[in-house]
This record gives C-alpha cells, structure tokens and sequence, in this order.
C-alpha cells in the first residue's frame, strides 16, 4: 500500500514516538549519506574536466579581448595580500614586495620550471599571504598590447565575475562576465552584447565618470553594440566612433537598474584600482 | 486503493492539455512568470525541467518501498536535488558550451513544485515504467507551457521570436516584465479553460496554486 494515508486530513497521523524519530532520523541520515557519496564520486570526475574547461576558456575569452595575434602571449599577474595588508605581486619572473606606501621594498626572482599550481603556492610560502586578485597582461614581443583585470561586483542576488580589458593607452577594450547568478531574462542580460560591449572604445576618464540611465537604448545603437564580438574592435571602432560620442552613458537594462548599475560601479572602480596598482608596478612588468 | 494506472498513451499526453503542470494544475507558477520573457528561455528551462522530472520520478518509483512514508517530502527533496547536482556537474564538465546556456536554469529547478507532485501523487504509487511515462508526459507539458508563454511574451513584448526580429512595431513592453508574466499566464489558463469548456468538460474547481 502507498504511505499516503497520513495526507488525509481526517486521518492526521498522531505525533511520532521516542522509536519513530531514531528510525526517521536514521533513516533521513542514511539517505543523505548516500546522496553525498554519490555526488562526492562524481564531483572527483567532473571537477577536473570542469576545471580544464574554465582555464581553455578564459584563455580564449582573453586572447579575443585583447585580439592578442597567434605570436603573441599572455602572462598572469597575481596579487596578494599579507596579514599586515601589505601588497606582494607575482609576475611570471618576479615575486614583488611592495611596502604600505605602495614603494617596491623586495624583489626575487620566481624559480623555474613550477606549474601554475606550485608557483602560486611558492609564493605564498615566501610571503605569508592570501591571494586576492589578478590581472593578465597580453605581449607581443616586448610590446604591451594591453591588461585585462578580474573584477567583482555585488550584483542584485550573488557576486558577478567579470574582466576589463584595456588597451595601453588605458582605453577599454571591453568587459565579459565570467559568472553570475542573475535571474534570466533580467539581470542575466548583463552578459548580452548589447549591454557589456558599452564600455568598449571609451576611455578609462570617461568610464568612470559615466552615468546608468533608464533610457530605452535605440535601436541603431543596439545594432551597432550587438556587431561588436563578431567584428573585433579594431575594424569596429572607426565605424562607430561618431555614435560612441553621441551616447555617453550605459543605458540599463529594462527592469533590471539594479545588475546593470552594479556592473558598472564594479567596472569603474575596477579600473581605479587598476590603474594605481599599475602606476607601482609599472617597471616590473 | 489499487488503481490500474492509466495507458501509456495518456501518461504521456496529459501533460500537454488536460493536465498541463502550469495551465491546468497551476503548480510551478513562479518560474513559469520569472524566465519566460523569452522562447529561448523557456525552452532551456522545460529541457531541464524534463530531465530531472523523468530522473526524480523513476528514483522515487524505485525506492518507494524502503522510504519511509513519514519523511518521504524530504527525501524526495533530496532525490531532486541529486539530480539536479549531477546534472550540473555533468554539463559542467562534459558539455561546456551547453553548460553556458543552461547552467542558469538547472539550479533553479530543486524547487519546482510540480516535480515532487509528480513524484508523491505518482512515482509513490505507481510501478516504475507508468512513473517514467508520467515523468515524461508532465516534462513534456511544462516544456510546451514554457515555449507558449515565451512565444508569446517575446513576441509581444520585444516583436522577436528566437531572438529574430519578427513583426516591426511599438513592442508592450509590460509584457516582458513580471507583470506581464502574470497576465500571460492568466491568458493563457484562459484559453485552455476555454478549449477545455468547447470540447463538452466542466471548468475545473475552483483551487490554490502552488511555488
């Protein structure tokens, strides 16, 4: 027979007994042993696909923002803090030690020949400290091509990840957000074209003193936004230079003021951030 | 108490009209009205709706005998939220590009009230062949209620299908928005209640709804 004579409402089962709850405790307990092994195997064969995914992808996302050629390469600059919240920089050749004022105080060389996971943990052993953010440079030869930096923001329900990459000249070159967990269809809109790609070709004054309006975003001007992606920003640019300086603000997504406002505010203090840090390190890199 | 489950041609269409999840059991409302702005949307979420139903109901079909009746809301809570991780991690890892589309939605879904209906007023009671069926024909349902209301949300409200631009006019935008959500749902209860009344049934009771 099914249990379900106890949904009746006539027949209300009486309160469990002392013997009931052991059973329905054990039995809830081992029920969810259960799930957590299952998905504790699973997570062992899934994490590392899952991780080698996200790497190949951010490789690609960060080569397409910077339109870094064939020939050129990519380097990580991680940051960290220590527990006196004292910056420490690990470039791929130097591990740097600023003091509070931001001045260079120790500089030594990275071993060679450690993985990204060994250098990240030798660094840490060489100066106590936690990990906090990072940014990536793209080179060609010795020519800076230009940064993308990783930022956060709080958005409407959870944090939002995203990149801002710039171009030598501190010229944004675009922002992509990596991970978010706004509603679709609303504040998930932030990752579409035609609102991300309002950044790109401003400069990085103009971001940062730039307004969110309500405004409803014309339909030329989305068109010329959604372009972006598939047409990189160096052919995009000259074509839409005229309306970029028509439309000096990031017009909001309809309904969803909050998300946009938050990506913005996070891009813009992002690029201050940014911009400080890499007046310090500027001889390092 | 021992009904003969129905036929497996009905199993898997009733799902569609006479007891669609969101238009006729009004079960699932929430995210019905929240990602149904667009038919994209809606179609990502019923995909991912219907993989877990069939999965959580066949689990729950199987197990029925040694879950005791007394906890059997949260364990089947627990059995939908298995899936839903194993979905996730398996998308994650082995279908990246699928993962960036849907990824949204499958976390989404541990809530969904339509699925532990299914699994306590069916999956419970029932062998795990008509409880597989009855998973596939309520998926089934809740995907066609999703691309109706974002068919007909996008189409009004942003003058786009599939993201194409369809018709060129003023598009009512309040359609797109939560409010809009709510009266196309209302709209179209309407017409199945309407339909429901053309082909000679009486309207449904009146009766609540559920997240």
């Amino acid at each position: 027979m099914s249990g379900c004579q106890g949904c009746k409402p006539k027949n209300l089962s009486p309160p469990p007994s002392g013997r009931d709850l052991v059973k329905i405790t054990i039995g809830l307990t081992i029920v969810c042993l259960i799930s957590a092994a299952l998905l504790g195997g699973l997570y062992s064969f899934t994490e590392p696909a899952k991780l080698r995914n996200g790497k190949a992808r951010e490789a690609a996302t960060l080569r397409a923002l910077l339109e870094v050629p064939e020939t050129g390469r990519i380097e990580e600059i991680r940051r960290y803090l220590t527990n006196d919240l004292r910056a420490v920089y690990l470039t791929p050749k130097f591990l740097i030690g600023l003091d509070e004022n931001g001045i260079e105080k120790t500089r030594e060389p990275v071993p060679e020949g450690l993985d990204e996971q060994k250098r990240d943990e030798w660094a840490r052993a060489r100066q106590p400290s936690r990990y906090v953010g990072r940014f990536f440079v793209g080179k060609q030869g010795e020519q800076v091509l230009g940064y993308v930096v990783e930022g956060v923001t709080t958005g409407y329900k959870a944090k939002v990840r995203f990149f801002v990459a710039m171009d030598g000249q501190m010229n944004l070159r675009g922002v992509e957000i990596l991970e978010h967990e706004e509603d679709p269809g609303l504040g998930g809109e932030i990752v579409k074209r035609y609102f991300k790609n309002q950044f790109a070709g401003r400069s990085a004054d103009e971001v940062q003193g730039i307004q969110v309006v309500k405004d409803p975003l014309v339909a030329e001007w989305k068109a010329a936004l959604e372009s972006l992606g598939p047409t990189p920003l160096s052919a995009w640019l000259p074509q839409h230079r005229e309306e970029l300086g028509r439309h000096k603000v990031i017009y909001a997504i309809t309904g969803s003021t909050i998300s946009s406002q938050a990506v913005t505010t996070g891009v813009q203090k992002t690029i201050a951030n940014f911009r400080k840090r890499l007046e310090l390190l500027k001889g390092a890199l | 108490m021992s009904v003969t489950p129905p036929t497996v041609s009905v199993l898997l269409t009733r799902g569609l009209f006479s007891e669609n999840p969101v238009f006729r059991l009004a079960l699932s409302l929430c995210p019905a009205v929240a990602v149904t702005t667009a038919v994209e949307n809606g179609l990502m979420l019923g995909i991912a709706v219907f993989f877990v139903q069939v999965l959580s109901s066949m689990t729950a079909s199987i197990f029925k005998k040694w879950i005791n009746p007394k906890i059997r809301i949260p364990v089947y809570t627990i059995i939908i939220a298995l899936w839903v991780t194993v979905m996730d991690m398996l998308l994650a890892a082995y279908f990246p590009s699928t993962y960036e589309k849907v990824g949204l939605y499958v976390k989404l879904i541990v809530a969904f009230a339509i699925i532990i209906s299914r699994m306590e007023l069916f999956a419970a009671k029932n062998p795990v062949l008509p409880s597989t069926f009855d998973g596939v024909g309520m998926g089934l349902g809740f995907l066609l209620a999703m691309l109706l209301a974002g068919a007909f949300r996008e189409l009004l409200g942003n003058g786009s299908f599939f993201g194409y631009p369809l018709v060129h006019f003023q598009p009512l935008f309040l359609l797109v928005l939560p409010a809009g959500g709510f009266f196309t749902i209302g709209l179209i209860m309407a017409l199945f209640n309407w339909v429901d009344l053309l082909r000679g049934n009486t309207l449904p009771k009146a009766s609540g709804g559920h997240g």
